[in-house]
């Protein structure tokens, strides 16, 4: 199988969601490229995918998915990557994702996105999975980093390691989600840039931003919050290591009016802007 | 423990609200917490009018119940609440309105991303021999007898109107839920147009409707009934083609 050849950086986008599909349908945005959540398109067709292919006319959409399931011992379902590839054969996308999880076994889904033991079976598992996917898909994967709220007694190695791994086993990429390590490094009390540090840098296709709650006893990874200060101040940090990496704000409830996920977009933008300026 | 092993206990863990061994039981919280809200907005989502009718503590206990009886399984949320609809039925026998306003809540949510159609208009109703003609719906179309005026229930509650109370209807009326263009529709039937239907869903011609309505009415009711449901069901985007 070949894989198409990686797309190169695709500026600051937004992750799209109902109550803007008409401000992107009725005027042009000032926005790059959107993310939508594939399963949402994964239909047999009235208005959701009739918005799409209106919205795909006027911008670069990525694919991002919750329920591959990459990581569970029943394999890839060849039913669902169908649909996926369907989906993203209509839609060309910029590249597709999903998220470095397993969701459910034995036929069953917790539609949650259930931490993985990073052991060297779980690596070998992981890894046959995502050759399994990018052959049924006929392209490359891009792999997100989710938080996490527990770890496991059999745990051989940390996140960071095993995606590294998996990079070079699988050539697929990573999709950095910055609210994620924060949680995930908080929850677990880890160092965000020694996890960065151990990443295989030029492996990242795209970075994610957005907001978490706190919970009663750890970090939550809610998406439900502007991007709060201490993860943009990481972002300013990694994306002067990163370089021209594709960055999205990503906002999955208590959705704003579209201004104000905008003026973080551009916030984005202007720390990249300033970390290009102080690299250079 | 091995990796399957390890996916088993915790799936069984989450879905029975216990912690599997060796895992924080803070951060199985979170799990839990995720695993059970989510598919309780899941539900309210799918079943928003419903959820209107009954009261959210009343729609939120009885959803709860639900989640703890069944685990999902589909690759999609939107499938979860499949089962939701007999579950009502058993949850309130003397109420059939609710779980009629969830059959239409459920199916209006089926047809919004349900296959496309082209559909035939007016004008195209015509025929050499309509007696063997048989009619193709749109693959959304979806019917079911009511014993209640849950259509009536339905549409004041998106109407943000106070609804009517709840009355048993005649028998054999019935609802009918279906995509026209992007947009989902409904409206309920009467007893004639409901076995009309039925029959030309399971492929009766169009001479067979006429028949089973010339048991019961004489020739000109009946010519007017058939020719009545199916210019409403042409007009309203129902019908993709007729089989000569």
């Amino acid at each position: 199988m070949s894989h198409p050849s990686p797309i190169p950086f695709h500026g600051f986008g937004l992750g799209l969601r109902i109550p803007h599909y008409t401000d992107f349908l009725e005027a042009p945005q000032p926005i790059d490229f959107l993310e939508v959540i594939s399963e949402n398109f994964m239909v047999d067709g009235g208005k959701p995918l009739d918005v799409l292919m209106r919205v795909r006319e006027g911008y670069p959409v990525a694919l991002h998915g919750v329920s591959m399931n990459i990581g569970s011992s029943d394999g890839v379902d060849s039913h669902y990557l169908r649909r996926l590839r369907r989906l993203a054969e209509r839609v060309d996308p910029l590249w597709v994702s999903d998220h470095l999880c397993w969701t459910g076994i034995d036929g069953h889904n917790s539609h949650d996105l259930l931490p993985l033991p990073y052991t060297g079976e779980a690596l070998d598992l992981v890894a046959d999975n995502v050759h399994a996917a990018q052959d049924a898909l006929g392209r490359a994967l891009v792999l997100e980093n989710p938080s996490t709220y527990l770890a496991f007694p059999e745990t051989a190695m940390g996140e960071a390691a095993f995606l590294r791994e998996l990079c070079a086993r699988t050539g697929c990429f990573l999709l950095l989600d910055v609210n994620n390590i924060y949680v995930s490094a908080t929850n677990h009390g880890f160092d965000p840039d020694d996890w960065l540090e151990r990443l295989p840098l030029d492996r990242v296709r795209q970075v994610h931003l957005a907001g978490h709650s706190r919970g009663r006893d750890m970090l939550v990874d809610t998406h439900d919050a502007p991007v709060p200060d201490p993860v943009w101040a990481l972002y300013a940090r990694f994306i002067e290591r990163l370089g021209d990496v594709a960055v999205m704000i990503e906002r999955d409830d208590s959705i704003p009016p579209l201004p104000e996920l905008l003026a973080e977009v551009a916030h984005a933008r202007d720390l990249a802007d300033a970390a290009r300026q102080h690299v250079a | 423990m091995n990796l399957r092993d390890r996916q088993r206990a915790f799936a069984s863990a989450l879905f029975t609200g216990t912690v599997p061994e060796g895992v924080d039981p803070r951060g199985m919280a979170v799990h839990a917490n995720n695993y059970r809200s989510q598919l309780v907005a899941c539900l309210r989502d799918s079943y928003e009018k419903t959820a209107l009718w009954l009261g959210d503590g009343v729609f939120d206990a009885a959803a709860s119940r639900y989640v703890e009886r069944h685990v999902p399984s589909s690759w999609t949320l939107d499938a979860y609440g499949e089962s939701f609809i007999p579950f009502l039925e058993q949850a309130y026998p003397a109420d059939d309105e609710v779980a009629e306003l969830a059959w239409l809540d459920w199916h209006l949510r089926r047809a919004f991303s349900g296959p496309d159609a082209d559909t035939i208009g007016v004008g195209d109703l015509a025929a050499d021999d309509w007696d063997r003609v048989e009619i193709d719906f749109v693959p959304t179309l979806r019917f079911r007898p009511v014993r209640s005026n849950a259509v009536a229930i339905w549409r004041a509650i998106a109407d943000g109107v106070s609804p009517p109370a709840p009355v048993a209807v005649e028998q054999g009326v019935g609802a009918r839920v279906w995509r026209n263009g992007l947009s989902p529709q409904f409206a309920s039937m009467t007893a004639d147009e409901s076995a009309c239907l039925d029959l030309a869903l399971t492929g009766a011609s169009f001479g067979e409707l006429c028949d089973y309505l010339g048991r019961t009415h004489d020739q000109e009711r009946t010519t007017r009934i058939a020719g009545g449901c199916l210019g409403a069901w042409t007009a309203e985007g129902m019908i993709r083609g007729l089989r000569r």
